[in-house]
């Protein structure tokens, strides 16, 4: 049994003799240069990154569990940022209270016509020197420099 | 002073790579290319395919060579990748495939083991090189992927088990028992070509 596989083996290294052309590994390095230049323009930030990170788990274990190990990594990554949002939400939760909480009514009218709809109740304005309430009433005619026509 | 010498002579090629020196990697493209193309070559059987897959070999661990940290090495980190991505290769090829093989070197009517062959085996004698060649790369092909990349580090390039097992990240008992696997395939198919 072991000479019959020892003939196999025989059979199988005459394969060592089939050879790309002479040169084909300079031109090789040619083609990879290109490549890799063209392919760098291509090439996005994540995917970079992912590989970066399967080759750095990769090394210290089977190919396999590498990715599973970097897919992990990611996922955790992202569980922090998540949580880090969500740290960073009571903030806007306060706000969100402040503004849902009941005003008290102090205009004695409304300019609510229809009582179906409730228009959110605005914060007093500020009324400060420099800042005046738009006014959209025309206080005068508007100057105009065509000449009076005259019949 | 040669107490102080590099256990791995790729470790320095490798940290100035890492240090943005594109030449290093140069230096370490033309070093493997040889040897990882008869490795994606005789896996795949076609030109065309391995030289395509040697190229995206290459470009992967430029992209990710800064995150290699040299507990393995690079030798067998470069083989690593080129494996596992021929293997997922051959998967997505499937059956759907044309062989285009390379030229036989010459120098192979010189081999020690092809003249004891063809003196010992009328087959092989008989057999054009050309047949015997397509013969070959046929049984392989019969092999699954896995199969095929132990015979290949084997068989073909000479590799021992315990590389091949640190390259597949299997035990050496596994790379064994894929090689008796691989052997009891191909005996069957290349019969006519044994010794007799």
């Amino acid at each position: 049994m072991q000479d019959d596989y020892e003939d196999i083996s025989k059979l199988l290294r005459l394969k060592r003799f089939e050879q790309p052309p002479p040169d084909y590994v300079e031109s090789f390095l040619e083609e990879f240069r290109d490549r890799q230049r063209s392919q760098l323009l291509r090439e996005p930030a994540w995917r970079i990154a992912w590989d970066r990170l399967c080759a750095f788990f990769g090394e210290q274990m089977p190919a396999r569990l590498g990715y599973g190990v970097a897919s992990l990594a990611v996922l955790a990554a992202g569980g922090v940022a998540s949580l880090n949002i969500l740290a960073s939400r009571p903030v806007v939760d306060q706000i969100a209270a402040v503004q849902e909480a009941p005003h008290p009514v102090t205009q004695t009218a409304s300019l609510n016509l229809n009582p179906a709809v409730e228009l959110p109740e605005l914060p007093p304005m500020a009324h400060t020197a420099s800042f005046s309430i738009p006014r959209y009433v025309m206080d005068a005619r508007p100057v105009s420099y065509e000449p009076q026509s005259s019949f | 002073m040669a107490d102080t010498a590099p256990v791995n002579p790729d470790i320095d090629l490798v940290a100035r790579t890492q240090r943005g020196d594109a030449r290093a990697f140069d230096e370490l493209v033309m070093k493997y290319t040889s040897r990882l193309y008869g490795l994606v070559y005789n896996m795949t059987a076609n030109h065309e395919d391995a030289n395509d897959l040697l190229q995206e070999v290459f470009a992967k661990a430029f992209r990710s060579i800064s995150g290699f940290r040299g507990k393995s090495s690079f030798y067998t980190w470069i083989h690593s990748i080129a494996v596992n991505m021929t293997i997922n290769f051959l998967k997505k090829r499937g059956r759907r495939f044309n062989m285009s093989l390379d030229d036989v070197d010459l120098n192979i009517q010189n081999d020690k083991e092809f003249i004891e062959l063809t003196a010992s085996s009328s087959p092989v004698r008989e057999a054009d090189l050309g047949e015997l060649q397509l013969k070959l790369n046929e049984s392989m092909q019969k092999l699954s992927p896995e199969h095929r990349a132990v015979v290949t580090m084997f068989d073909i390039q000479g590799m021992p088990h315990a590389e091949i097992s640190k390259i597949l990240g299997v035990s050496e008992g596994t790379v064994r028992s894929r090689l008796f696997y691989a052997h009891r395939q191909l005996q069957a198919h290349l019969e006519e070509f044994r010794k007799k």
